[in-house]
């Protein structure tokens, strides 16, 4: 209340009216060039008003972040001014953003694992007394009314390490509050989180605004922005497309003004037919250095036409459970079985002859970002791919893995000046289809893909998925009711039975024939898609529901799903 | 790669413009001076010949640098494994005596094997002890050191003498001289050749420059990096090694003498900095280097500015190609943005209406 009354008092001595402000914040024709000529911001024009939960869509690259970092002052503008509360602002740095009421939470949290939540919360704005002696009583007083006051359910002794996603996001929330902001921008804060923690930010959400905060919502999930927003702003290619109330909106019109383009949101799938097991993992248990047990039991199976997604919540095991696969890091106990043969004790190359492996970070582990597009499709391939080395085994010949990185471009759809290029110099979907493109032009039965599209503009990932697709194939005559389609499918390439992890549940359910949730380094649950719900598949990623009950020791695991 | 070799040629020019002023500032006849350093390197037959043999360890050392560094082993140890690979081929010409068609190769081989030796311990030590070789190789350049010292003033001292040394060895492991050219400088160039193969063209060569651009890719591919590490490691200190060697095999002394070797490690060690770990320019730099080495002689000799200069020179020129790789790209690309705001900006008339109409004002 007390805010209240000092903010009136505040707009009188402004001679502003008292009413909420709709000029809130004002973005004029903005321009950002990242070095050397990449156009992220395209004279943007944008009007927040006060107390409203304005989002703010786009591709991934459309500039929605980079608009955000620009008035967050992470990073200066090339050109145009920013207002807020009429006046001009220019911030040098996120702490004066800060200090006069914008805060930004980011994608990746910047908290301190080990100090307890109060700890993070007053880390760089210590209420500091006489002699330099941290003034903890009254802060703590401070942060558990705030905590208290916007219902954020924290305990504020936690160690943050010991928390959840969710917490940790409202964590991130709260050192906000506690610097008394006023404009909270939230960047793809769902991203993170499952569908029921998805639920809980948006109540609090909503909370925030009730008391007055302006909030805006940086996405790219329609359903949740027509959910939660007053405004929706939709930006495309560094440019602001459109602003809309939203009233009467439609996914449709978002997803169009989005890409530019009618939109299929998924992707035509024909259905599965499973053919022999050429994937097994037989009781897989691993624990790491640190003496925590990342993966527990864990049984399954992929059988040749099929799709098997995993789902689940960072961190419960499927890092480790790609290491085993791919013989990054030994197996401890239990076996791995591809194609029939056991590769438990087998090297990488060994796996490699039998799989191929789309990697999570393809920055970290799918490319050699300043090599050429050429030494970058030919790994692997180098070893086993007799139609690119020379008359002598032990070496190469240029001119023919030219050829093959030309014919991957190509068939790919690769957007590259020319195969001599540094990958480095293409876009982050472009560099995708390369790394996929690459593991794809193996032949082999068994595909792992970890994240395929993760960081990827709609366009690749529908262009990625399809591959996918296409690679599982179905196999030709096997039930009477393939359609014409699916018989092109099969045709075009060999069937493979994938593997497919992904933090994505929409790409889970546009894809997966099964869908396996990990839980604490466990199989806790096979469902079917057509079957389930993300709600049903989110609770077994939470541990909320009991574990199926299964024959997860066994290799019939999820045997009877393939009839579908 | 034109560009890359433009920006290396900028940072050649200026620096030797840099060291122009350097020498005028100095009170140094500079154009003089500069034309003596060039016409006793290159413009006479026994100019350039002089800058070849110089040239000759160079090649050697940088190649091993810059096989090292490319495939992201730090390998600082080319100066032990030049000694090293220099005593065992001393050792070998005395104690045995063939004639030359046998002896020649052989002492090729030793000195390969010992300089591979000597990285090895250090390969072997990181494989099995986690040892970082960025410290052990630098250890091994010092017992390297006092050994081979120990060796030549103790057991292997040649007594008629007054300084450290050893013995000449015996004339069959000599490499022949054609008109003062030492056939040294043919051993390199075919180990040059070799090596650019290996490291151009093959599958090992590639599978190393991934390793040095990007360990986890190479992993995830296949590629066996703890294997083409001890290879790698094994490469570049053959390399060296051998350059030690044919200090013995060429040259007019054919003993090991003490200070021998001077400063040719660690001028390979810059030369494939500057060549940034590249096969060709690493040996162009080696050519460039052994030119302005054996012309700040000549240098010296008519315009009485000290031979010191050369490696004045030397530094300038690291400095402003290294810094101007990154930097003009950084300036040309911050410069680029600009340009392109501005042209953003100033397109505002034309393209900004196209999309207008599909704005519903929330806020105006």
């Amino acid at each position: 209340m007390a805010q209240k009354v000092l903010l009136c008092v505040l707009f009188d001595i402004l001679e502003v009216p008292s009413h909420l402000d709709d000029h809130f914040i004002e973005m004029r024709s903005l321009i950002k060039v990242y070095p050397p000529d990449t156009l992220a911001l395209d004279r943007v024009d944008l009007t927040i008003k006060e107390g409203e939960i304005h989002s703010l869509i786009g591709e991934n690259g459309a500039g929605k972040s980079t608009l955000m970092k620009v008035l967050y002052g992470m990073i200066p503008a090339s050109s145009g001014e920013i207002s807020f509360r009429g006046r001009r602002v220019r911030y040098a740095s996120p702490r004066e953003a800060v200090a006069t009421g914008i805060g930004m939470v980011h994608q990746e949290f910047m908290l301190v694992p080990s100090y307890t939540i109060y700890e993070n919360v007053i880390l760089g704005a210590e209420p500091v007394g006489r002699l330099g002696a941290l003034r903890n009583a009254e802060a703590r007083r401070r942060v558990q009314s705030l905590i208290d006051r916007y219902g954020l359910n924290l305990n504020i002794d936690d160690r943050v390490c010991d928390t959840s996603v969710g917490a940790q996001q409202k964590v991130e929330i709260l050192k906000l509050l506690y610097r008394d902001v006023d404009v909270l921008i939230m960047d793809e804060p769902t991203a993170v989180l499952t569908p029921q923690e998805t639920g809980e930010l948006f109540r609090r959400l909503r909370d925030l605004n009730a008391a007055g905060k302006t909030i805006i919502f940086i996405s790219h999930k329609l359903d949740e922005v027509l959910e939660l927003s007053d405004t929706i702003t939709v930006m495309r290619r560094g440019r602001h497309v459109a602003t809309w109330e939203n009233r009467g909106l439609g996914k449709a019109d978002l997803a169009r003004a989005m890409v530019g383009r009618d939109v299929v949101f998924s992707v035509e799938k024909p259905p599965a037919c499973c053919g022999d097991v050429v994937f097994e993992a037989r009781d897989l248990s691993y624990v790491d250095a640190g003496g925590r047990r990342r993966l527990d039991g864990v049984s399954f199976t992929v059988r040749r036409g099929e799709i098997v997604g995993i789902a689940g919540v960072e961190g419960n095991g499927q890092f480790e459970l790609v290491q085993l696969v791919t013989g990054l890091a030994p197996v401890q106990s239990g076996q791995v079985k591809i194609c029939g043969r056991d590769v438990t004790r087998a090297p990488v190359i060994e796996r490699r002859k039998l799989m191929c492996y789309v990697p999570q970070d393809r920055k970290a582990s799918g490319s050699a970002q300043k090599m050429s597009l050429t030494d970058n499709s030919i790994m692997t391939h180098h070893r086993l791919n007799r139609r690119i080395e020379s008359g002598w085994r032990a070496l190469l010949n240029p001119a023919k893995c030219r050829r093959f990185a030309q014919n991957l471009v190509e068939s790919f759809g690769v957007l590259a000046p020319n195969v001599d290029t540094p990958i480095s110099s293409l876009s982050g979907g472009n560099q995708q289809k390369v790394v996929v493109g690459r593991e794809f032009l193996f032949d082999a039965d068994f595909v792992l893909l970890d994240q395929p599209t993760r960081g990827v503009d709609v366009g690749s990932v529908e262009f990625i998925q399809r591959e996918i697709i296409r690679k599982r194939g179905s196999i030709e005559g096997a039930t009477g009711d393939v359609g014409a389609d699916a018989t092109v499918t099969a045709t075009a390439t060999a069937a493979a039975g994938c593997l497919l992890i992904s933090a994505d549940l929409d790409e889970l359910f546009n894809l997966a024939d099964r869908i396996l949730v990990m839980h604490r380094g466990r199989i806790v649950a096979d469902l079917a898609p057509p079957d389930t719900t993300r709600e049903e598949v989110g609770e077994y990623m939470l541990g909320a529901r009991e574990p199926q009950p299964g024959p997860w020791g066994g290799a019939q695991a999820g045997e009877g799903a393939c009839a579908r | 790669m034109s560009k890359n070799a433009i920006t290396a040629l900028a940072g050649i020019v200026v620096a030797l413009l840099a060291g122009l002023a350097i020498l005028w500032a100095q009170g140094y006849p500079a154009l003089p001076s500069y034309a003596a350093l060039f016409s006793y390197s290159l413009f006479s037959k026994f100019a350039i010949v002089s800058t070849l043999n110089k040239a000759t360890p160079l090649v050697l050392t940088g190649l091993s640098a810059a096989v090292g560094f490319g495939s992201n082993c730090v390998n600082l140890g080319q100066p032990g494994q030049f000694l090293i690979g220099a005593m065992a081929v001393a050792a070998f010409g005395i104690a045995c005596d063939l004639p030359t068609p046998v002896m020649i190769p052989l002492a090729i081989m030793v000195a390969l094997a010992a300089g591979a030796l000597w990285a090895g311990i250090a390969a072997g030590l990181r494989r099995r002890f986690n040892m970082d070789e960025f410290i052990t190789t630098l250890m091994l350049n010092f017992i390297a050191d006092y050994f081979t010292l120990y060796l030549i003033s103790g057991p292997m001292w040649d007594r008629t003498t007054y300084s450290p040394m050893t013995k000449m060895t015996n004339p069959g492991s000599w490499l022949p001289m054609w008109d003062g050219l030492s056939a040294a400088f043919v051993v390199s160039c075919v180990a040059f050749v070799i090596t650019w193969v290996i490291w151009d063209r093959s599958k090992l060569g590639y599978e190393w420059r991934v390793m040095g651009q990007n360990s986890a890719f190479a992993r995830v591919g296949g590629c066996r990096n703890e294997a083409n590490f001890t290879r790698a490691m094994l490469l570049s200190g053959a390399l060296a090694g051998l350059a030690g060697g044919l200090m013995i095999m060429g040259g007019m002394q054919h003993r090991f003498v003490k200070g021998m070797g001077a400063n040719y490690a660690w001028d390979g060690v810059m030369i494939a900095i500057v060549a940034a770990n590249g096969m060709v320019p690493t040996g162009l730099y080696a050519l460039f280097f052994a030119a302005i080495q054996t012309g700040a002689m000549g240098m010296e000799l008519e315009t009485a500015v000290p031979s010191e200069f050369a490696l004045v020179l030397q530094a300038i020129i690291v400095l402003f190609v290294v810094a101007s790789r990154e930097s003009t790209r950084l300036l040309i690309n911050r410069w680029a943005a600009k340009l392109r705001a501005r042209a953003a900006a100033g397109g505002a008339q034309d393209i900004g209406k196209g999309e207008g109409g599909e704005r519903r004002a929330s806020g105006h």
